[in-house]
């Protein structure tokens, strides 16, 4: 069933099947996830939903939360950082890299 | 007094850090001192007599009721009731205020001492008083118990409340580290730090990117983390190259592991490497090892005979070069076996090398793949215009890079040189020099068949003389002309330009070289330090032509007082000025 693009969210799938649906502004402060979410040309621009087939539901949670939370401060001044568990930090920072943000 | 030292002496020698309770005592104690003749006229006077205010309230039998009439008049004719009442402020001064201003000194002073028991304020047990015993909160004291709860209940509102304005210390850290101050990091910037704070925990990277294991080195060269231990991490088989940024932790065996276990090494970058002795060299001459690209910063233990040894063995792959703080080795004449045996090189750089000099740098000329030349000799070295007009009209014109740093006698003659015979340069330094003339710079720059530069580093260009700050008629340094033409033939394409310390350009100049309509399209970095005569309006003129700008550096800018700056501009160095950013004002607290 495919979902009008021009929808306010999207839905970011990890690889074990875990759903986040988040406004689409968020997600498009990453290049990875913006280019294929605005673009009708590629699967993931007609449904709305982007697969990250590396990274489990604990690693997308926190990406999601991270880009809420970078939509949530972006015209504030002095941000502390977002509080990542160091568990994470290696595997998110593959993450990091490979969504471009 | 007796007991008084000998509890601080206590407190100090436990290293007991209890401001709170030498406080309490202290007060309590000084209060005990100036009681004794009182306590002399009431020598039975017990403790509980004044153990609370409501207690003082209720009916009394008249003995006591006197004496503490008596007691109250004696305070209102005291220096401390005097000093007491000068700290109100003067608008009142009526009787009742006196009586009960007269009333809480003589409770204070009734205040049971150390030793003495006393009656709980709060839940009335009794109790015997100590040093640490807590005043309450209608001035009597607590017992243990409700001396925990009190204290329990101060320490939950510790926020500290933020003063308007923003740490100009802490601001303009976080400017030089390149983040401007709002929105969040990015999440890859997060992450590393994280990881670098937990580098300790951390057995194996996986399989990092070697971009990200290099922004990882560098976090942890800054906090200079890299150790045995964690070198471990950045050890890999397959990769090419190494970069580590501060190896003064590492011993002669750890370089020894790196070149082991990283056998296909073609780019060894190394800095601060102290313990490197002749036979890690000698090491890489038996492998053979194909390394292309050798950038080390102080190996100050590997010997003139074992550097030329290693041109001469893997001097033929060299493609580039790069020392830094060599001051027991390294000299003429193995500067000139370097230059024979190395004859692809395409970069060099040699900066702060204590054994080399003028004499060294012919043999330069002969390098005929060299298109990036950086240059800089101790500031005692005695430098000449002549050697460097050689290099210049022989490799001149393949260079794409030139930066030639304290050649402070180096004349126009240079910039002359450069003018004829450089075709290909992107980057231009030339730096303190106070030889060259404005004339000389203007016509440096005019009609040069140079493409525009995308990289200006003319810092410290200037006339250095204390005896007249304004420098002489005709302009020494970069001053407004040699500006004008520099903005002219590059501003198309400069993207880096630093023109601290350049003093003499003037107002004039700023306000023709950034006119309304005049833009620089690509021009990210721009350091004005030390040109004074930067006011508000002109820092606004920077902003309008520059809309790439992300860093403003102004240090010694002191005209600047009040700008409104762009959103991704990190303005750098101002003092005390106000900030605006898109609405956000931000004062600076110093």
């Amino acid at each position: 069933m495919a979902q009008p693009t021009d929808s306010e969210f999207v839905t970011i799938v990890s690889d074990d099947g875990f759903e986040f649906i988040i406004p689409r502004s968020t997600a498009y402060v990453s290049e990875t996830l913006r280019i294929p979410l605005s673009s009708t040309n590629y699967p993931e621009g007609r449904d709305g939903k982007f697969v990250l087939k590396d990274f489990s539901g604990v690693i997308v949670e926190k990406i999601c939360e991270y880009l809420c939370y970078n939509e949530k401060h972006k015209d504030q001044v002095n941000v502390p950082d977002m509080d990542i568990p160091p568990e994470l930090c290696l595997e998110l920072l593959m993450a990091a890299d490979f969504l471009n943000t | 007094m007796e007991l008084r030292s000998a509890l601080t002496d206590y407190l100090a020698s436990n290293n007991i850090s209890a401001q709170q309770i030498r406080d309490d005592w202290d007060r309590r104690q000084a209060e005990a001192q100036r009681q004794p003749d009182q306590t002399e006229q009431e020598p039975s006077n017990p403790p509980e007599e004044s153990r609370s205010p409501s207690v003082l309230e209720s009916p009394e039998d008249p003995v006591k009721k006197r004496k503490r009439q008596q007691a109250i008049a004696k305070i209102k004719n005291s220096k401390e009731f005097a000093k007491r009442k000068a700290r109100f402020s003067g608008d009142y001064d009526d009787e009742e205020d006196d009586d009960f201003l007269a009333l809480k000194i003589h409770e204070e002073k009734n205040r049971p001492q150390p030793g003495q028991l006393a009656n709980c304020e709060i839940c009335d047990k009794r109790f015997t008083v100590t040093p640490y015993s807590k005043a309450g909160p209608n001035g009597g004291l607590l017992c243990v118990d409700c001396s925990k709860k009190q204290k329990a209940d101060e320490k939950k509102p510790p926020a500290k409340k933020r003063a308007p304005g923003i740490g100009r210390r802490q601001n303009q850290a976080n400017l030089l580290d390149g983040l401007t101050p709002h929105g969040t990091q990015s999440l890859l910037e997060t992450c590393i730090k994280k990881v670098a704070d937990y580098i300790h925990d951390i057995e194996d990277f996986g399989d990092l990117p070697p971009s990200l294991l290099l922004r990882l080195g560098q976090i942890l060269s800054r906090r200079r983390a890299v150790t045995s231990r964690t070198l471990d991490l950045f050890l890999r088989p397959q990769y090419t190259s190494i970069d580590l940024f501060d190896c003064a932790k590492l011993g002669t065996d750890d370089y020894h592991k790196i070149l082991a276990s990283m056998p296909r090494l073609t780019r060894v970058n190394l800095r601060f490497t102290t313990p490197m002795k002749d036979q890690i060299f000698h090491y890489m001459m038996e492998r053979d090892m194909e390394i292309k690209d050798l950038h080390l910063d102080g190996p100050n233990l590997v010997t003139d005979a074992c550097w030329r040894q290693l041109f001469i063995k893997l001097g033929h792959r060299f493609l580039s070069v790069k020392l830094w703080n060599l001051d027991s080795a390294f000299d003429n004449e193995t500067a000139r076996v370097m230059f024979l045996q190395c004859p692809n090189l395409q970069r060099l750089k040699l900066k702060f090398l204590h054994k080399i000099d003028n004499d060294m740098l012919e043999g330069i000329s002969t390098l005929k793949s060299l298109q990036h030349l950086s240059l800089r000799f101790l500031d005692e070295t005695e430098t000449k215009t002549e050697p460097l007009l050689q290099i210049m009209s022989s490799i001149g014109p393949q260079l794409e890079t030139l930066s030639l740093e304290e050649f402070q006698s180096a004349d126009d003659r240079l910039l002359q040189h450069i003018h004829d015979h450089c075709r290909r340069l992107t980057k231009l330094r030339l730096t303190l020099n106070s030889t060259f003339t404005d004339k000389g710079l203007a016509a440096f720059f005019t009609g040069w068949s140079n493409p525009a530069l995308t990289y200006v580093d003319l810092n410290s260009l200037r006339d250095v003389d204390m005896t007249n700050p304004d420098g002489p008629e005709e302009p020494i340094g970069l001053a407004s002309e040699g500006f004008v033409a520099l903005m002219e033939h590059s501003g198309s394409k400069v993207q880096h330009l630093n023109i601290a310390s350049c003093r003499h350009v003037s107002y004039k100049a700023f306000e023709q070289v950034f006119a309304e309509g005049k833009i620089y399209p690509n021009l990210k970095y721009l350091d004005i330090s030390f040109s004074t005569v930067v006011d508000d309006y002109l820092a606004q003129c920077i902003f309008r032509c520059c809309p790439a700008l992300q860093r403003l550096i102004v240090f010694a800018c002191f005209k600047i007082r009040d700008v409104h700056i762009p959103r991704e501009v990190a303005l750098i160095g101002t003092v005390g000025a106000t900030i605006k950013i898109d609405g956000i004002t931000q004062t600076e607290t110093i």
